[in-house]
């Protein structure tokens, strides 16, 4: 009963007491180490034509692949955690450039978020679009720097390839950590034309694309070609027919090419599984970063103060 | 001095701080009678700076949890300086080395190499600059906006080491370096700094909007133009009167064009790595107009000053609760 009495006499100065100690650690121990994901990615961004197709949707009004990317992309660099670094380039015809070298997302946010929002279908310095040998040039250029790739394109080769001339990616396979990322819907939906003032001018054609590669040897049966001619039509001599003028999401070609260049594969549907995408092991680098520990011993030293200086009449204890 | 806070309904812990008032934090001594202590004024003093240091202690401790900070503040200087837009070629003669280099034992530095080199002297000598990046090939490439992140500036140059593009349509990308300027206050100097190893002819539509643009935007424009071995110059006359044409030689003739300009222009021609950096140097030594730019003054963390304050008044408080009296 002395001891409870005791306790009481003096539990004021014995919360003054622990709340001083709190401090004092909270002076020598202001920081944690915390192990944190941080991300070393360099994004490219596929900007032929078929990407102006608009078959993504944002509160009811259709938007383009691109435009959607774009979006995504941004909201992205918002998501990650500081000391993340984010480079950007573009691919089209047969490879991609970089726009610039990886980032800090905090302290270059601005400046990212700009590059990110100017991208344009128009930047576009070539026509074609020859997918697999964009992502090994992109794989080959991004080799050495230590970066993951996300390559973000919707598999729409143009002119379509020819399977006798397949791009080898056995010598840069493993080399790099990545991902290709699939835009677009799994409908075809026509391509968006425009005229060199940028104004829509309704859609491509049938007759206005190639609907089959007519470079090189070709990979049918001479026998089985309509006019064939060794020398002056190896592919025949009547015009080809397709679908090529309308454009879907290519998935199992892209899983194909993924496969083939130790890639991964995932379809953009949203930023949040975009984001569970990121979050594999081979993309986030647990990285120990400082953490403000202060607020623990803080925290404490409030308790003993609020305990110490409770009212009296509130007392827990009459 | 804009204060603000990290986590704002930490804040509601500021109502402990009315807790003082209500106990004193002091030990009660049974006295028989209270009519007889006399009433002391300085007691009463004490008594309240005894609360006043408590409620200090507990609203220290709370804002510093809450993350008390000064917001970024910007404040406006005048320094000597320009806005700076870097228009760089990526065609894909920039891998090419230079005209004016002997055949030495030495591994030639290509153009693109040694330009990204001296550009990143240039960038890094350049304090108070606002500095903008866009590229051109066929068609220009947005890269960095006008921005004082030198980190941001490094890495686009940097990131021109990765194989070059197609061909040069330059009045493209003079457009795209022109529109950089579009929603920035006119103060200091506006450069386009052009570095280039070849041009390529202008169309009139487009020679009257460039014209029409330089003037409304007052952009002074600087050619670096990186000539390559067997090319035409920029100041090169024509021996055969016939190839004096915008198609045959093209760099004399965006020469004219930009001589032409209601603007100062001057195009340097640089041969060599050395050449290059006297241009650079040339540019860093004219470009000193007064320029009113705005420094950025960093978030200032006061959680620390906050947790000391506490520190200080609960040593305090605990000094005062050794000398009471025990009885």
């Amino acid at each position: 009963m002395k001891i409870l009495n005791t306790l009481r006499m003096h539990y004021q100065t014995g919360c003054l007491f622990v709340a001083l100690i709190a401090l004092l650690v909270l002076w020598l121990r202001p920081v944690t180490l915390q192990k944190r994901p941080v991300y070393n990615v360099t994004i490219i961004v596929d900007i032929t034509r078929s990407m102006n197709a608009t078959d993504y949707q944002v509160n009811d009004q259709a938007i383009s692949r691109l435009e959607y990317v774009k979006k995504t992309l941004r909201q992205l660099i918002t998501q990650l955690p500081c000391e993340s670094t984010v480079g950007l380039g573009l691919f089209t015809e047969r490879r991609s450039t970089l726009l610039f070298e990886p980032l800090d997302v905090c302290q270059s946010y601005a400046e990212i978020d700009a590059a990110l929002s100017h991208i344009d279908w128009r930047m576009a310095w070539a026509a074609d679009s020859n997918i697999a040998k964009g992502l090994l040039s992109t794989v080959d250029m991004l080799q050495k720097s230590g970066s993951a790739i996300i390559f973000i394109t919707d598999g729409q080769e143009a002119p379509p390839i020819n399977s006798s001339y397949h791009t080898d990616f056995s010598a840069l396979k493993g080399k790099v950590n990545g991902m290709i990322i699939g835009a677009g819907g799994l409908q075809a939906v026509p391509i968006p034309k425009f005229d060199q003032q940028g104004k829509a001018v309704g859609f491509y054609a049938q007759d206005d694309v190639p609907h089959r590669s007519t470079f090189g040897q070709s990979n049918l049966d001479p026998s089985q070609i309509e006019g064939y001619n060794a020398r002056n039509a190896p592919f025949g001599s009547s015009a080809a027919k397709g679908t090529e003028h309308l454009t879907a999401l290519h998935e199992t070609y892209l899983q194909q090419l993924a496969a083939e260049s130790g890639l991964t594969y995932a379809r953009l549907t949203d930023l949040e599984t975009l984001q569970h995408n990121l979050q594999s092991p081979s993309f986030a680098l647990e990285k120990p970063v400082l953490a403000d520990a202060r607020w623990q011993p803080a925290l404490l030293a409030l308790m003993m103060l609020v305990c110490v200086y409770w009212p009296r009449c509130l007392s827990l204890r009459k | 001095m804009n204060l603000a806070v990290d986590t704002p309904w930490l804040l509601a812990g500021l109502l402990l701080t009315v807790l003082p008032l209500f106990n004193n934090g002091l030990r009660l001594t049974a006295m028989p009678w209270l009519t007889m202590i006399p009433a002391d004024g300085v007691s009463l003093a004490i008594a309240l700076l005894l609360r006043l240091i408590a409620m200090s202690a507990i609203a220290g401790l709370v804002l510093g949890l809450a993350g008390l900070h000064r917001t970024e503040q910007s404040v406006e200087r005048i320094g000597q300086g320009a806005h700076i837009v870097l228009l760089l070629d990526r065609s894909s003669s920039m891998d090419n080395t230079f005209a004016g280099l002997a055949a030495s034992g030495k591994v030639d530095e290509t153009k693109a190499t040694a330009a990204r080199r001296l550009l990143t002297a240039f960038v890094a000598q350049r304090k108070n600059d606002l500095i903008g990046v866009a590229e051109y090939s066929t068609s220009p490439l947005f890269v960095i906006p006008l921005t004082e992140n030198r980190q941001a500036v490094q890495a686009a140059i940097a990131a021109t080491a990765t194989p070059a593009l197609s061909f040069t349509h330059v009045s493209k990308g003079l457009g795209m370096a022109l529109s950089f300027f579009q929603e920035q206050p006119l103060t200091g100097s506006r450069i386009v700094v052009l570095v280039s190893d070849g041009a390529a002819a202008i169309d009139s539509d487009d020679e009257q909007k460039l014209r029409q643009w330089f003037k409304q935007q007052q952009v002074r424009l600087y050619w670096i133009f990186l000539r390559t071995a067997g090319s035409p110059g920029i100041f090169d006359k024509p021996q055969d009167s016939r190839d004096d044409n915008a198609q045959a030689m093209p760099e004399r003739y965006l020469h004219q064009f930009f001589s032409s300009l209601d603007t100062p222009y001057q195009a340097f021609e640089a041969e060599s790595p050395h050449a290059l950096a006297n241009a650079i140097s040339d540019i860093n030594r004219l470009e000193n107009l007064p320029l009113q730019y705005v420094e950025r003054i960093p978030k200032q963390d006061l959680s620390a000053v906050c947790y000391m304050l506490a520190t200080l008044l609960v040593t305090l408080l605990l000094g005062i609760k050794c000398v009471e009296i025990k009885r």
